[in-house]
C-alpha cells in the first residue's frame, strides 16, 4: 500500500487529492499540505542523503528550514536546485527530487570510505595535510578536495525564471506566524496600523500548527485559522507566507525573501520564482519562535534520529508516524508532549531517557505510557547503519542495554531564534533557568515575543506577543487596545534542557554540526590545541558555518566547549550572525536587473536612426554610443573608421555628441564661480564666445575637461566629458553649496535637453548654411569659438557653436532633443551633395589622438594640467579649486611624466595602449619605467600607428627614441617622441 | 542606514553619496603658508569611532549637500543639516 | 530650403506599445505628451520676487517642500530647495520669470501611470511609500526607480502618478515599467 507511515486520520493536509513526486528516479504520492519531508516519512523513506564530509547516511532530523541533513536536488535542467531543505519544500504533482553527494547511489555510496578514513578527516585536516610539497596544490588536492566535497550540483543553464524586487513600508513588522506573532499582529492591525506579518512558512501558525493543544473555544490550529482570516480581512495588513525575513539593517530597514512560485513546478506566466522584499518599519516584533537543540550521542546522525518537536509536527501536522517504536530521549519536560503523542498515534514508546534526572512531565508521560523511565540516563548510541534499529541506553550507574526502536525522538531543550536580534551586533544573553541565550540588545524598533524572548509557555507567547503589538501600534500613533488573548490549558511541562551535552561513551560519532560533520571529538580536538575561544572553535572546526549557520549546532558546541573546559556558558560566549538567516538566491537579490537590463541604458538622439544605418554601437558609461558605420565591402572596424576619418579631413563628416554632459549655468555671479572652478578665466569671455576649460580636484590633479560658452551676461553653457559628466555635475553643485553659498549661481543639467550634432571638416559650413533658417555661419558671421542662437527645420530654436575637436573646421548644431532624430536626418540630406558621412567614436578617437586633445585616457585622475602640456592656461590672477595644490614643486617638476607623442620608429609596426617607456638600452624593470601610453591609433593622415602617452622629461625629449614595452601583450616597439599634434600643428584648419 | 534629508524625508543610503568630514574649511590661498594648509585640508581626516559631522549629497533626490550628524559606531544619526545653510553661516560669521 | 523637423517621443521606437491581454488592466502607463518643462530656481536674495511673479502669472503658490501646486494648465513641483520644475499642459513660456530657467520640454519625458495596482508596481522600482497615508495629490518625491533618477508627483487620488524621467533614460524605464507591470495586468501607450 501506499505512505505505509500515514496515520489514519488528522493532519492539516489534503487527503482526497493525490500528488505524485519522484525521488531518486522512484514514485511516490503524497497529498496537498505535505512537504518532501512529510511525504518521505509517510512513504517510509526514511534515508534522504549522504552527509559533507563522510558521506555517512543521514535522514530528516527536523521540520523546518533548520533542517541540516535532509538537503535534496529539486527540479531537473535550468531549475535544478541543490541544497533544498525536503522539510521546507513543498510538495506538488510532479515534483522530481533527488538525494545529492552520493556516488553511485544513495544507498550504496563508494565515498563512504572517507569515514573509515576519519582519523584523518577529524578538524583542521585541511590546515595539517596537503602542506606539502604545495606545488602540488592546484594540480592534485584542489581538484581531489573538490570532487570529494561539496552540495549537489547547481543548474548548469541560465536561470529561465523572473526574479522581482520590491520595498514595502509599514508601521509594524512582525516576523513570526505563530503564537506570538499572530498575538502581536492582530493586536496592531486591529488598531489601524500598517501591519506586514512575515512567515516562512506556508500556512501561518507556528507551532500552533504542531501541537496538539486547546486555544479558545477549539484547537490551536483553529484559532490559527481564525486569527490568519481576521488578518487577511484588515486593509492594511499584510500577510506574507512562505516568506522568510533573512535580515535586519541599519535604520528599522529588513530584508525578507518571499517564495513565490517555489511551490509550483514552474511559475505562473509573468509570476516572479521569488520576490525580495526590502521592508521600512517603524517597529518590528521579533517572533521567530525557538530551534529545538539535539543531545549528541554515538552515531546519533543514523536516519531515524528526530527532534521532538519534529516528531510531533509530522505526527500533528502532517499525519505522518516518523516511527513504530520510539525511544524518547530528552534533558527537559517539554518533551512529555511527544511521548503522549506518539502514544495517542498508536506508536509504541520503548523507552523515555531522561537525562536530567529533573523532569516531572517527562516521566509522568512515560508512565502513562507504560514506558521503561531510564531516569538520569543517556543513549549512548545508535545503531542501525542506513535506519535505526536501536540504540544503547546506559542509566545513571553507567550499566548499558540495548533497547530495539525505529525512532529516536530527541530534545536538548530550545533554542529562541533571535539570529535576527544580533544582525547589528547586539550580544546575546545567557539565561540560566531556561538554559538559552535571549537576545541581548536588539535593533532600534525591535521588541522580541514569544519562544525567540524564552517565554516558551503558550499562553506566555499569546500575552506577550498581543503586548508588545499594542505597544508597537501606539508607539506608531494608533490608539490601541489591550490584546484579549485566548484561553490555552496550560503547559507544566516548561522547557529548560540544561545539558549534559558530552556523551557518555566515544563509541560511535557523535554530531555536533550535522551539515558540516563537526563531531564532540572535533570540539575535545579544538580544546587540546588551544582553540577554546568560541570564534577560534568556529573557525577550527568549521562548527555552524554550513549553510543553515548552525541552528542546529552552536549552542550544543560551545555548550560542550563549556564542559570541557571548565567554564560556564556565558563565559564561553556566543558567535552573532549575520544576514542571511537563510540563504538567498544572488537572482532574487537582483531582480528584474540582469543580463542587458541590469543598468539603465542611454540612447542619444541618433540612435534609432544609427540601428538603421547598422552602425556597430559601444557601450561608454550607460550610454550606447554609435563606434562606426561599416559600409558594404569593408573588412573590419579599422577600414571603416580610416574611411571615416578621411572623409572628415577631406569632406564633411558628422557626429553625435549628446554625450557630452551639459550643464545650464545661471546666476549674477556666473563668471565668478566658473573662474573659481577652472583653471582658466570665464568672467571676462565676451557674450558669444566659447572656450575649451580644465577643471582640477582641490589635490590639484586634472578632474575633468570642456567647453564654456558664454549666452548672456549671467548665462553660460557648460560641457563636461562624458565620463565624467555625473562627477562633474555633482562638484560644482559641491563647489556653489559648500564652498561659496554667497554667490549668486544655478545649476540645471540639460544634457538630455540638447540634441547635438558636431559637424565636421573643410565643406562643414556648407552643410551648416544649407540647414539653418536664414543665419551667417561664416567666419564673420560665426567665428571660431564663436556661439549664437539660430533657427534650423522651419523654426527649431537651435545653439550653434563654432567648435572643433577633431581638427577640421567644424559646428556644432544643439537642437531640443525630440527633433534629435530629425536633425541627424537633415544633416546627412544637406550634407549629401557635399559627400557627408557619419563617423563614430572610433574615428572622433583617431583625429583627437592626431591632434593631441586628451581624453579620459589622459584625465585620469593621476596627471596635472601641467602634465598635459595646459600649465599655461593655468590663471595666475585668481584663487581656483586645485591651484595651491597644484603649484606644489612636485607636481610642476619638468621630470614629471609628461605629454607627448609617439610614432613607432619601424612606421609599420603597431602601438599598444598601456605599454611602459623605457630606455632603449635599459632592461624592462619598474626601475627604468619612464612613463606609460595612453592612447593609440592608426592615424590615416600619417600612415602609420600614433600615439599619445606620459613620458618623464617629455617635451623636452623630442626627437628621441625610446622603447613602449607590453610585457602583457609581449610588446616592445622602438618609438620616436614627436609634439602631441600630428594633424595640421598650426592649427589652421578649425579656423576655415 | 536611512537618512532623514531636510528637504524630501527620510531616505534609503542608496540615493545619497558621500564625502567626508564636514568639519574641514577650506583655507584661504592667498596666504603665504596656504600649500601647509591646503595640505592638512586635503589629505589628512580623523577617523573617530563615535559622533562624526560628515558631507554627504542626496544625490538622487534634491541634489542637496548635507552635514549628517552620525555615530560611526552605531550609524545611528543625531543631525541632518542643509550644508548650504551652515556655508552661509560660516561665511557670515567670518566676515 | 530645410523641411520642417518632425518631433519625436523618447519611446518611438525603441519600445512597442502594450495592450492589456485581459482587457482589465491592473497598470495604466500613458506617455504625457505635448507638455512644457522647465527647471526654475531663485535668484539669491530674489526668492520673494519669483513667488510674487509665479502668483501674478499663474496663481500658483510656490511651494515649500517637495509638493506639486496646480492651477489651470500650470503647476510648479519642488525640485529642491529653491527650485522647481514647473509644468505645463499647454505652450506656457516660463522664460519670462525673474528667476534662473532652462528649458526642460525634451529634457524630461513624463509618464502618467495610474490603476488598481500602480502602487504595488511603482514599489518594485521606487523606495517612496505611496501609501495614501503618506502620498496623496500634491504630493512629490525626487528619487529613483532602480538605479534611474525620476520625479514623481500624484495628480489624482485613485491613484494616478506622473513621473518624470530624463529623456535618455525614458526607454529603459518605459521597458522596467512595463516588465514590472505584466504580472499585474498593463496597458501602455506612448507618443509616436
Amino acid at each position: 500500500m501506499s505512505q505505509p507511515n500515514r496515520l489514519a486520520s488528522g493532519g492539516l493536509i489534503d487527503r482526497a487529492t493525490p500528488l505524485a513526486f519522484t525521488f531518486d528516479g522512484r514514485g511516490y504520492t503524497g497529498h496537498p499540505g505535505d512537504t518532501l519531508a512529510s511525504a518521505l516519512l509517510a512513504n517510509g523513506v526514511t534515508l534522504v542523503g549522504r552527509s559533507f564530509k563522510y558521506h555517512r547516511p543521514r535522514g530528516i532530523l527536523t521540520a523546518g528550514s533548520e533542517e541540516p541533513n535532509a538537503l535534496v536536488e529539486l527540479r531537473t535542467g535550468a531549475r535544478r536546485e541543490p541544497n533544498v531543505k525536503a522539510t521546507v519544500a513543498e510538495l506538488y504533482d510532479g515534483l522530481e527530487a533527488r538525494s545529492q553527494n552520493r556516488f553511485p547511489s544513495l544507498s550504496f555510496d563508494l565515498l563512504a570510505v572517507n569515514q573509515l578514513a576519519s582519523p584523518v578527516f577529524v578538524a583542521g585536516f585541511y590546515y595539517k595535510t596537503f602542506m606539502w610539497p604545495a606545488k602540488l596544490w592546484e594540480k592534485l588536492y584542489e581538484p581531489l578536495i573538490r570532487r570529494a566535497a561539496g552540495l549537489g550540483r547547481a543548474a548548469e543553464a541560465a536561470d529561465p525564471d523572473a526574479y522581482e524586487k520590491t520595498t514595502a513600508h509599514c508601521d509594524v513588522l512582525v516576523i513570526g506566524g505563530g503564537p506570538a506573532g499572530l498575538s502581536a499582529a492582530l493586536a496592531a492591525g486591529r488598531a489601524g496600523a500598517r501591519v506586514i506579518l512575515a512567515d516562512d512558512d506556508s500556512v501561518l501558525g507556528g507551532r500552533l500548527l504542531s501541537d496538539r493543544l486547546a486555544v479558545g473555544e477549539g484547537s490551536a490550529a483553529q484559532w490559527a485559522a481564525s486569527a490568519a482570516a481576521e488578518l487577511a480581512s484588515l486593509p492594511d495588513v499584510t500577510v506574507l507566507t512562505r516568506a522568510s525575513v533573512v535580515g535586519a539593517y541599519d535604520g528599522g530597514v529588513y530584508g525578507a525573501l518571499e517564495r513565490v512560485s517555489d511551490h509550483r513546478a514552474t511559475p505562473l506566466p509573468h509570476q516572479p520564482r521569488q520576490r525580495f522584499w526590502r521592508i521600512v518599519a517603524k517597529r518590528c516584533v521579533l517572533a521567530a519562535g525557538a530551534l529545538e537543540r539535539p543531545i549528541p550521542f554515538g552515531n546519533n546522525d543514523t536516519p531515524g534520529v528526530m527532534l521532538a518537536g519534529a516528531v510531533r509536527s509530522y505526527l500533528n501536522r502532517f499525519g505522518v508516524a516518523p516511527g513504530k517504536r520510539a525511544v524518547v530521549y530528552a534533558n527537559n519536560d517539554d518533551a512529555a508532549k511527544t511521548v503522549l503523542d506518539l502514544t495517542a498515534a498508536g506508536c509504541e514508546i520503548a523507552a523515555v531517557v531522561d537525562a536530567s534526572g529533573d523532569a516531572p512531565a517527562l516521566a509522568a508521560a512515560a508512565r502513562s505510557a507504560g514506558a521503561p523511565l531510564i531516569f538520569g540516563g543517556a543513549v549512548v548510541r545508535a545503531y542501525g547503519g542506513q535506519s535505526v534499529k536501536g540504540c544503547a541506553i546506559a542509566d545513571s550507574r553507567g550499566r548499558s542495554f540495548n533497547v530495539a526502536c525505529d525512532l529516536v525522538a530527541v530534545s536538548g531543550g530550545w533554542n529562541p531564534s533571535i539570529q535576527i536580534a544580533t544582525h547589528l551586533g547586539g550580544r546575546p544573553v545567557w539565561d540560566s533557568p531556561r538554559s538559552a541565550f535571549l537576545p541581548g540588545s536588539p535593533p532600534p524598533g525591535m521588541d522580541v515575543a514569544g519562544a525567540a524572548s524564552g517565554a516558551f509557555e503558550l499562553a506566555e507567547a499569546f500575552a506577550e506577543g498581543g503586548r508588545l503589538g499594542t505597544e508597537a501600534a501606539q508607539e506608531c500613533g494608533y490608539t490601541a487596545a489591550p490584546f484579549d488573548a485566548p484561553q490555552t490549558e496550560p503547559e507544566t511541562d516548561a522547557v529548560h534542557g540544561h545539558g549534559p551535552w558530552k556523551p557518555k561513551t566515544s563509541r560511535g560519532k557523535a554530531f555536533v554540526d550535522f551539515q558540516n560533520d563537526v563531531t564532540v571529538k572535533d570540539v575535545e580536538l579544538a580544546a587540546r590545541e588551544g582553540f577554546k575561544s568560541v570564534e577560534h572553535l568556529k573557525r577550527y572546526t568549521t562548527l555552524g558555518m554550513a549553510t543553515d549557520q548552525g541552528k542546529t549546532a552552536n549552542v550544543v558546541g560551545l555548550a560542550l566547549m563549556a564542559e570541557i573546559t571548565g567554564r560556564s556558558i556565558p563565559d564561553t560566549g556566543t558567535t552573532l550572525t549575520r544576514p542571511p538567516f537563510t540563504p538567498v538566491a544572488i537572482g532574487a537579490l537582483g531582480g528584474a536587473h540582469r543580463h542587458k537590463e541590469f543598468r539603465p541604458t542611454r540612447l542619444p538622439p541618433s540612435h534609432f536612426w544609427a540601428e538603421e544605418q547598422g552602425a556597430a554601437f559601444v557601450e561608454t558609461g550607460l550610454w550606447m554610443r554609435a563606434a562606426y558605420f561599416p559600409r558594404a565591402g569593408e573588412a573590419d572596424w579599422l577600414e571603416t573608421t580610416i574611411r571615416e576619418v578621411n572623409t572628415v579631413r577631406t569632406a564633411v563628416g558628422v557626429y553625435d555628441a549628446s554625450t557630452l554632459g551639459k550643464i545650464d549655468v545661471q546666476g549674477a555671479d556666473a563668471g565668478v564661480f566658473l573662474d573659481r572652478v577652472y583653471i582658466n578665466g570665464f568672467s571676462t569671455m565676451p557674450v558669444g564666445k566659447a572656450r575649451y576649460g580644465v577643471m582640477l580636484r582641490e589635490d590639484g590633479f586634472a578632474m575633468d575637461d570642456g567647453t564654456v560658452a558664454r549666452l548672456s551676461p549671467t548665462h553660460y553653457y557648460v560641457t563636461t566629458s562624458t565620463a565624467h559628466a555625473a562627477q562633474a555635475m555633482r562638484h560644482l553643485e559641491y563647489c556653489r553649496q559648500w564652498l561659496w553659498p554667497e554667490l549668486d549661481v544655478h545649476l540645471a543639467s540639460i544634457t538630455d535637453q540638447w540634441a547635438k550634432y558636431a559637424i565636421a571638416g573643410p565643406r562643414s559650413r556648407d552643410v551648416v548654411t544649407a540647414l539653418v533658417d536664414d543665419a551667417d555661419v561664416s567666419d564673420a558671421g560665426l567665428p571660431y569659438l564663436g556661439v549664437k542662437e539660430v533657427t534650423v527645420g522651419g523654426g527649431v530654436k537651435a545653439r550653434l557653436f563654432r567648435l572643433s575637436f577633431s581638427g577640421e573646421m567644424a559646428y556644432e548644431l544643439a537642437v531640443p532633443a525630440r527633433y534629435g532624430d530629425a536633425t541627424i536626418r537633415a544633416i546627412i540630406a544637406a550634407g549629401e551633395p557635399f559627400g557627408i558621412c557619419p563617423y563614430g567614436a572610433e574615428a572622433l578617437a583617431v583625429m583627437r589622438i592626431e591632434k593631441g586633445h586628451a581624453a579620459a585616457a589622459e584625465l585620469n585622475g593621476t596627471t596635472t594640467a601641467f602634465d598635459l602640456g595646459l600649465g599655461g592656461m593655468m590663471s595666475k590672477k585668481k584663487d581656483y579649486v586645485g591651484r595651491v595644490m597644484a603649484e606644489r614643486g612636485a607636481l610642476t617638476d619638468p621630470a614629471r611624466p609628461r605629454l607627448v607623442g609617439f610614432k613607432p620608429v619601424d612606421r609599420s609596426a603597431r602601438l599598444r595602449g598601456g605599454a611602459h617607456f623605457i630606455p632603449r638600452e635599459a632592461t624592462p624593470t619598474a626601475d627604468n619605467d619612464q612613463g606609460y601610453m595612453t592612447s593609440v591609433a592608426y592615424s590615416p593622415s600619417n600612415g602609420c600607428w600614433v600615439g599619445l602617452g606620459f613620458l618623464a622629461n617629455g617635451p623636452e625629449r623630442i626627437g628621441e627614441i625610446v622603447r613602449a614595452v607590453d610585457p602583457v601583450r609581449d610588446g616592445d616597439v622602438e618609438v620616436e617622441v614627436v609634439a602631441p599634434v600630428f594633424v595640421d600643428p598650426e592649427g589652421v584648419r578649425v579656423r576655415g | 542606514m536611512r537618512i532623514p534629508c531636510p528637504y524630501c524625508g527620510v531616505r534609503g543610503v542608496d540615493e545619497f553619496s558621500y564625502l567626508g568630514d564636514a568639519t574641514l574649511v577650506r583655507p584661504d590661498a592667498s596666504v603665504p603658508n596656504a600649500e601647509a594648509a591646503f595640505a592638512d585640508y586635503v589629505y589628512l581626516r580623523d577617523n573617530p569611532a563615535g559622533r562624526h559631522r560628515e558631507l554627504w549629497q542626496h544625490a538622487v533626490g534634491c541634489q542637496s549637500w548635507l552635514v549628517v550628524t552620525r555615530d560611526t559606531r552605531t550609524h545611528a544619526i543625531e543631525q541632518v543639516e542643509a550644508a548650504r545653510d551652515i556655508a552661509a553661516a560660516r561665511a557670515s560669521g567670518a566676515e | 530650403m530645410a523641411e520642417p523637423l518632425v518631433a519625436r517621443s523618447a519611446f518611438r521606437p525603441h519600445v512597442a506599445p502594450l495592450a492589456s491581454p485581459t482587457g482589465v488592466a491592473g497598470v495604466t502607463l500613458r506617455e504625457a505628451e505635448g507638455l512644457t518643462l522647465a527647471s526654475v530656481a531663485a535668484f539669491r536674495g530674489r526668492e520673494a520676487e519669483l513667488a510674487d511673479a509665479v502668483r501674478a502669472a499663474y496663481g500658483i503658490e510656490l511651494p515649500a517642500g517637495p509638493k506639486r501646486v496646480a492651477s489651470g494648465d500650470v503647476a510648479f513641483v519642488g525640485a529642491g530647495p529653491g527650485k522647481w520644475l514647473a509644468v505645463s499642459s499647454g505652450a506656457t513660456d516660463f522664460a519670462g520669470l525673474p528667476a534662473a530657467v532652462a528649458d526642460q520640454s525634451d529634457g524630461r519625458t513624463v509618464v502618467r501611470v495610474s490603476g488598481p495596482r500602480a502602487r504595488e508596481t511603482l514599489a518594485t522600482l521606487t523606495a517612496i511609500d505611496l501609501h495614501p497615508r503618506a502620498f496623496g495629490v500634491g504630493d512629490a518625491a525626487l528619487t529613483h526607480a532602480a538605479s534611474i533618477s525620476i520625479h514623481l508627483w500624484q495628480v489624482v487620488d485613485a491613484p494616478t502618478y506622473e513621473i518624470a524621467v530624463f529623456r535618455t533614460f525614458a526607454a529603459t524605464f518605459w521597458r522596467w515599467m512595463v516588465e514590472a507591470a505584466q504580472s499585474r495586468g498593463v496597458e501602455a501607450r506612448h507618443g509616436g
